[in-house]
């Protein structure tokens, strides 16, 4: 990588629990980071790259349903993938990529179900700490809009797809967690083990 | 977490704790140790005097959990998991056996086998280069097994049993990270790793460590002495939170 690609690499991370609005911001915000050089533009990194939560969709029912935590650790799985296969290649030619989700929506959404920060902060601890952070608010019906992306895929998973307003709580839950959620980006430190 | 997610999760502890008390709650025990150390056929000799003892005796293998185990299958396939990745699917794996086979069983007083539990994913991951604190932690709430055997043998023996029927498969020769393209090369040098990290797990740990390279009915007799004398020690208060997440999960209704 030259040392001016090196500069102009960026990651932003843009979450939010609705999965349209989500794609519409990291459309905006891959165009707004580059707006003279379109083809410094890596792309768009979305939720499920590797097919992980594809196969657990078709999974037989009696396999049992997974809890917040499995699903957040699968959701880990897929942003390892993302990074190894599109963020981190983007990056190293010197383009803008844009990770909607990244780490801060599966954050609030663990926290929404109950499981400690500090759990969820160490998962996620191999992710590179992004450039710049976008959240997208909710809007008036969330659980509607959220039908497509992690969140509402989760909470509707959590409840085996049978009550609904648990669902809805969940995803409710998760947007205003996240839209608290400081912009301050957390330090990390590689899991990798120093030779 | 809401007020009444709290409150759930106080029941759950309380009963947990009553549980904990209980002589009649299960037993959790874990065999552990690198590939070709003949714990499975020890397994499987366990859970047999173990029912000719009358202990209703339910076994859980390690990577098979019907959810997670056709989405690591399948990658595995393709050599398509990073050491991260790999990590983190067999941590899926394990949260969801935890809470759909090795808690109920548990808590409905059954005799548990682990044939391979979660130190199996220790010595792995970090062998793959990953920082022991960050896998440990993976794996939180842990659950404590009440006896955990480890099968020690060194690597020579290890490579001898394994190669002798067959081809180690691609991620079990480790060579994922070694860059070396013969298998069984591989394996003799990623199984050195393994081992070492196993072995620092067992102190750390205080593993029962069984001489796996004595004869089959040596370790079987000294597997039921060491159980006969280690199974009714108290469980492990680290258990508390596996088991009251677990309950909360259940709306605390058992």
């Amino acid at each position: 990588m030259t040392k001016t690609a090196a500069t102009r690499a960026k990651l932003v991370a843009v979450d939010g629990v609705e999965a349209p609005a989500l794609l519409a911001a990291a459309k905006a915000a891959l165009a707004a980071s580059t707006p003279r050089e379109p083809a410094a533009r890596g792309g768009i990194s979305r939720w499920d790259a590797s097919g992980i939560f594809q196969d657990l969709e078709v999974a037989e029912e009696e396999a049992g349903a997974a809890s917040a935590r499995t699903l957040l650790l699968l959701y880990a799985a897929d942003l390892a993938f993302r990074l190894r296969w599109q963020i981190r290649p983007a990056l190293a030619e010197g383009r803008t990529v844009v990770a909607a989700p990244y780490v801060d929506t599966a954050i609030a959404f663990g926290r929404a179900a109950g499981l400690p920060l500090n759990w969820l902060a160490n998962l996620f601890r191999f992710a590179p700490r992004a450039g710049a952070r976008v959240v997208v608010p909710a809007g008036a019906a969330p659980a509607t809009a959220a039908k497509d992306g992690f969140v509402g895929f989760a909470s509707g998973h959590l409840n085996g797809g049978n009550d609904p307003r648990a669902r809805q709580r969940l995803i409710t839950q998760t947007a205003a967690i996240l839209a608290r959620t400081p912009p301050a980006p957390r330090r990390r430190r590689s899991p990798r083990a120093r030779s | 977490m809401s007020l009444s997610d709290q409150a759930a999760l106080q029941r759950a502890r309380k009963l947990a704790r009553r549980r904990f008390a209980d002589p009649t709650r299960g037993l959790l025990v874990a065999f552990e140790g690198p590939d070709g150390s003949g714990k499975t056929t020890q397994r499987k000799l366990f859970k047999t005097w173990l029912k000719s003892e009358g202990y209703d005796v339910v076994t859980t293998k390690w990577n098979s959990s019907a959810l997670i185990k056709p989405i690591i299958k399948s990658r595995k396939a393709v050599r398509a998991l990073s050491p991260e990745e790999f990590s983190l699917l067999h941590g899926a794996d394990f949260r969801h056996r935890v809470e759909q086979v090795i808690l109920p069983a548990l808590w409905d007083g059954k005799l548990v086998i682990a044939d391979r539990f979660l130190f199996t994913g220790l010595a792995r991951d970090v062998a793959r280069g990953l920082d022991l604190d960050w896998v440990l932690r993976l794996y939180q709430p842990l659950l404590w097994p009440d006896l955990v055997f480890y099968f020690a043998v060194s690597p020579v023996t290890s490579g001898k049993r394994v190669t002798a029927t067959r081809m180690p498969s691609f991620y079990e020769a480790g060579q994922d990270v070694t860059d070396v393209d013969d298998p069984v090369e591989s394996y003799q040098r990623f199984i050195a790793r393994v081992i070492r990290e196993y072995e620092s797990l067992a102190l750390i740990f205080n593993f029962i460590t069984v001489d796996a390279e004595q004869s089959i009915a040596e370790q079987h007799r000294q597997i039921r002495d060491l159980f006969l004398d280690g199974k009714r020690r108290p469980w492990s208060r680290w258990n508390l939170d596996a088991v009251a997440e677990w309950l909360s999960l259940n709306g605390a209704r058992r």
